[in-house]
């Protein structure tokens, strides 16, 4: 079953000469427990997909459908309780609070929802031992490396238990290793935990840990490439491919 | 802990001196709201207890309307009562002794500054209450010169049975043998001695006239219905002349207090105002700088409705926070300025300061506005928090929001109100201009947005001269001109504060004027005689009219002109009645005429006319030409307003001139209790002089003075008062000194990479430095321009206003202008000092970094 997809969703920046179109009909799906990466060049549109995705933004035409239910339908305070319960956000510059504790920064969602702080704290504990940080619990976000503030922000995104994992450029903030290890990480959300994740990025590298890759140029799906986890030479064929795209 | 509050909690700690600054801008407001209405009350509530006590120790006390003394036949008119079991008449008086007069010593203050001298009918009084002698003996009907005192007060002047207590009275000194002693007084309020009924008379120099009648009634303490029936009886057979229950006496007092407290309410409201735009100010560069953590928020699920709360919670930590170190310090501000002015204020108005009152609706509004105020700052940045897209995450930070769909709605709302404050000040009629001002102020705080950028350009001019070799002054510009809105609300902060120092000094330079010639006219006689409590008069001890006589007889003496008291009222407004000799006293004193003129005076002495104040007008509604029924001793009587005039002394009581004929015969009052005189050209000066000073001897109770020196050590205090006034004023400039520091260090953590950018490519420390203090300075400039403007709207305004009172020439307020100006500047200078060195020392690579 898909956790989430597209039908022939457009968004038009402006009006008449203006006019921008930067997603241009465009139908995909993510199955449940699948890792999509989005690639293209600056501009593509991919993150105008992601924030469509997330129903952070609203579509010219077309429709997001999540578990179900289209996106665009739903109003303000229903799209909040679908983005805190279904839904798990990482972005490119991290953007944990600076004045709460790795802990609870994690635990951000699911108190906002109404658990009990300790509740909160206890389960976002786990998903951060799990990813290595059990000694980081408290301390703020100007006290960790930036892999470990990335780390931080997949917990948080998981902590709610969503069905959907969004990736804006994970790892465009980060140095090679430990966008590698944030990188395998979504992968371990996918494969050992089950949640689908939509992971945009332009670094080939990046993009080969995913199950499956939409290349997008001028906001249309221009390839879709499906790909084996196990030669270990997935990044050189994606990085090829994206040249060959380009022209 | 609560998420928000936690939240909350941790962003105001991540921002201590920014915390403290706004936090410290509600606190300020606060204390002075909270701190200068703890010591009004404070001394009302003792001038109270004063009149209490002179009360409540019988069943019932029957005084007259005027609060002046009446023929004792009144109380025949009881007889018929049944259920009145004793009654005995009453002469009682406050003496105001002044400051020095048991020690002789200028410089302690006396305990005891005043007395209360009760006459009574020995045998009739006790039938009445008790009085438990502690040793000698009780007042008998034979006694003359017998007093009984309390131990307390014979304590106080070291005095025992069978010494002489010497009294000042309206015949001169008069001594008092003790005979008894009462156990020490406990009651609040002055110390009594108890005389026989026509020895106070006789010291009060009103014979034959009693001022109280007090009597007991056959009905239980509780029966409050019996009660009530007896003192219906009691007033519809006294008719409506008579007044059951405490004298009426401090009226005058009651409503001097009453006023000042009104005005440091405003005051204390208007800092709380200016504390409101500093929060709010502060709220809008907070979400300016958390864009991106609310955004994030969004994405992971927050409502709305959890930022606006958030925001909402932070803004109420703070003000109650704020509120209640405000109410703390304000209490200690407030016991500490009634310590301080205790001996002042015992000395001037005659009251003792026991306990601070701390009124429950002064501590509930001071919460509400504290509190209130940084709500209702922080709720419309919160809105628009609330508003932020969770897409705002996403972005890289803008360090532009915006803020122009403000600037079109408010440009108009401000343009409509100045225009309309300009259409009120053409119309010219008094309240219409005094309201003008403050609708001019409103406006202006609306267009500040708009004119923002005339008035950034006009001083960029400047600056640019100042900065021309690098360039700094356009970029402090540049900076102005993109955040229109904020820069406008810290302008208007320092505008408000600016607007009301220019428009005190506008109003004190034409005091001031006005004042020195008044003064000059009213007081400029040779010799003045004063007695200790001027303009409260009814509790000092004037002299009778031989004295005035004794001093017309000396060789060299010209013109006597006195000036004698009656209370009276009219329809429930207490008066102050000043009688004098419209044939003599213009040649000594004078008034300044507002409506009609000197002519005025014929009529005093042709028939029951009257002149009177500002005040009056107000309390009275009436207007020249009206008559108007005024109570007094035995009924009614009808007065013509025969002209409206101010004298120096009396300006805020509600004060008639009559005749002293007028007053002997309707009020049964031939007391002088002020007087002046010149002396005849060629008189000799020091043989006058003494003359003079060897009569009054007898007379302690009154203050001799070389008028013309008195005149000028009046002028020399009204500067000192006026410098201390603007020393006031420079403090409710403080709150925009925060407001501006808040803006300018925001400013410069929103640049950081900017100023980051601009030392990479070559900009030096010094050239950061001055770009800040460039931007301190315009940001001052267009406060200050504001501010100044609206001063002088506001100024004259209210000079307008107070001619009510007080005839005022409107003078340009130079001294104002400058002290504005000044105090702008300084503190736009002051203000950049700390952002300018933070931006200077910046880490170059850390700052490019910074997202």
């Amino acid at each position: 079953m898909n956790t989430v997809e597209t039908r022939e969703l457009t968004k038009i920046y402006g009006s008449g000469d203006t006019a921008v179109t930067a997603l241009d009909s465009i139908s995909i799906h993510a199955a449940e427990g699948e890792f999509v990466a989005v690639m293209g060049p600056s501009g593509c549109g991919k993150s105008t997909l992601l924030h469509l995705l997330g129903g952070l933004d609203h579509p010219t035409r077309g429709k997001v459908i999540i578990s179900g239910q289209d996106v665009a339908e739903m109003t303000d305070d229903a799209l909040t309780e679908l983005r805190r319960r279904q839904m798990g956000f990482v972005f490119q510059f991290f953007n944990l609070l600076p004045v709460l504790s790795a802990v609870e920064n994690a635990a951000l969602p699911i108190m906002l929802d109404g658990v009990k702080p300790d509740e909160a704290k206890a389960k976002a504990t786990e998903w951060l031992t799990r990813f290595g940080l059990a000694d980081r619990l408290v301390n703020r976000p100007d006290q960790l490396s930036g892999g470990q503030q990335q780390r931080v922000a997949v917990a948080r995104a998981l902590v709610s238990e969503p069905k959907l994992v969004l990736a804006d450029e994970p790892t465009g903030n980060l140095d090679t290793r430990s966008g590698d290890e944030i990188a395998a990480l979504l992968r371990e959300v996918s494969q050992k935990y089950g949640r689908t994740v939509v992971m945009v990025s332009h670094d080939p590298r990046i993009a080969a840990y995913a199950d499956r890759i939409i290349f997008l140029k001028d906001g249309k799906v221009i390839d879709e490439t499906v790909l084996e986890q196990k030669n270990g030479k997935n990044a050189e064929m994606v990085a090829e491919r994206m040249t060959k795209l380009a022209h | 802990m609560n998420l928000n509050l936690t939240l909350a909690a941790r962003y105001l700690a991540g921002r201590k001196l920014r915390t403290f600054l706004t936090t410290l801008a509600i606190v300020f407001g606060v204390v002075i709201l909270f701190g200068m209405n703890i010591i009004l009350p404070s001394m009302m509530q003792a001038l109270e207890a004063n009149m209490k006590a002179a009360a409540g120790v019988v069943d019932f006390s029957v005084t007259s309307v005027s609060g002046e003394a009446f023929d004792p036949a009144v109380m025949a008119r009881l007889d018929g009562i049944q259920e009145i079991t004793a009654i005995a008449p009453a002469f009682v008086r406050t003496f105001n002794l002044g400051a020095d007069f048991f020690d002789n010593d200028p410089a302690t203050a006396d305990r005891i500054t005043a007395i209360q001298l009760v006459g009574m009918d020995p045998d009739a009084v006790q039938t009445l209450r008790a009085f438990p002698i502690a040793s000698g003996r009780f007042l008998q009907t034979s006694d003359s010169d017998a007093a009984v005192i309390s131990q307390s007060l014979a304590d106080a002047l070291r005095l025992t049975v069978g010494d002489t207590l010497t009294l000042p009275t309206v015949n001169g000194l008069t001594d008092l043998t003790i005979v008894g002693l009462l156990p020490p007084r406990t009651l609040p309020g002055n110390e009594e001695v108890f005389v026989t009924l026509g020895a106070a008379q006789a010291m009060g120099g009103q014979p034959g006239r009693i001022t109280t009648i007090d009597l007991n009634v056959a009905l239980d303490a509780g029966d409050q219905e019996g009660r009530d029936a007896v003192a219906a009886e009691i007033q519809s057979s006294l008719g409506s002349s008579y007044v059951i229950g405490a004298l009426t006496s401090g009226a005058d007092v009651f409503a001097a207090l009453q006023m000042g407290q009104a005005i440091l309410s405003m005051f204390g409201i208007m800092a709380l105002f200016m504390g409101g735009f500093v929060i709010h100010n502060t709220f809008r560069t907070v979400l300016m700088e958390r864009q991106h953590d609310i955004g994030m928020l969004r994405a992971v699920g927050a409502s709305r409705r959890t930022i606006l709360n958030l925001f909402i919670t932070e803004g109420l930590v703070q003000g109650v926070l704020g509120t209640l170190v405000g109410l703390a310090l304000g209490y200690l501000f407030g016991v500490g300025i009634l310590k301080f002015a205790e001996g002042p204020i015992s000395t001037f108005v005659n009251i003792r300061l026991d306990t601070p009152v701390v009124e429950p609706g002064i501590v509930l509004l001071s919460i509400f506005m504290g509190i209130g105020v940084t709500v209702v700052a922080g709720v419309l940045p919160a809105v628009r928090a609330s508003r932020i897209s969770p897409l705002d995450a996403l972005r890289p930070t803008s360090a532009q929001a915006d803020f122009e769909r403000e600037r079109g709605r408010g440009f108009w709302v401000g343009a409509l109100l100045v225009a309309l404050s300009l259409v009120m000040l053409f119309i010219g009629q008094d309240a219409m201009i005094a309201a003008g001002g403050f609708v001019f102020l409103i406006g202006l705080v609306f267009l500040a947005p708009a004119i923002v950028r005339p008035i950034t350009d006009m001083f960029s001019v400047l600056l640019g001269r100042l900065y021309a070799r690098e360039g700094t002054g356009e970029v402090a510009r540049g900076n102005m001109l993109r955040q229109p809105a904020r820069v406008a609300a810290t302008a208007s902060a320092t505008m408000i504060g600016l607007a009301v120092i220019v428009a005190v000094g506008a109003v004190l330079t034409s005091m001031t004027g006005t004042m020195t010639n008044l003064l000059r006219k009213n007081l400029g006689s040779d010799y003045l005689m004063v007695p200790p409590s001027i303009g409260l008069w009814a509790s000092n001890v004037g002299a009778s009219e031989g004295l005035a006589e004794e001093l017309a007889a000396i060789q060299g003496v010209g013109p006597v002109a006195t000036t004698r008291f009656a209370g009276s009222a009219s329809e429930g407004v207490a008066i102050s009645l000043l009688g004098i000799d419209p044939a003599i006293y213009p040649q000594v004193s004078g008034m300044a005429f507002q409506e009609g003129d000197e002519s005025a005076y014929d009529d005093l002495a042709a028939g029951r006319s009257m002149i009177v104040n500002g005040a009056f007008l107000l309390a009275t509604g009436a207007e020249l030409g009206d008559t108007l029924e005024l109570a007094t001793p035995d009924g009614v009587q009808s007065y013509r307003i025969a002209a409206v005039a101010a004298d120096m002394l009396n300006p805020k009581v509600t004060t008639a001139f009559i005749s002293q004929a007028n007053m002997a015969a309707d009020f049964g009052r031939a007391e002088d209790v002020l007087i002046q005189l010149n002396l005849e050209e060629g008189a000799e000066a020091e043989s006058v002089d003494s003359q003079i000073r060897a009569l009054m001897h007898d007379y302690p109770q009154f203050n001799t003075i070389a008028g013309r020196a008195y005149v000028e050590q009046m002028l020399e205090l009204l500067n000192v008062a006026f410098s201390a006034l603007y020393f006031l004023l420079a403090f409710l400039a403080v709150p925009s000194l925060i407001a501006m520091l808040n803006t300018l260090a925001i400013s410069v953590i929103e640049r950081t990479r900017e100023i980051g950018m601009l030392r990479a490519v070559g900009a030096t420390r010094r050239q950061v430095r001055r770009m800040v203090t460039a931007e301190a300075l315009l940001l001052a400039g267009i406060g200050t321009g504001m501010g100044l403007l609206s001063g002088l709207y506001l100024g004259y305004s209210w000079v307008v206003a107070m001619e009510a009172f007080f005839p005022l020439e409107y003078s340009f307020p130079i001294a104002g202008l400058i002290a504005g100006l000044s105090t702008g500047l300084i503190f736009g200078a002051l203000a950049g000092l700390i952002p300018a060195r933070q931006a200077a020392k910046m880490d170059v690579v850390a700052a490019l970094r910074y997202e």
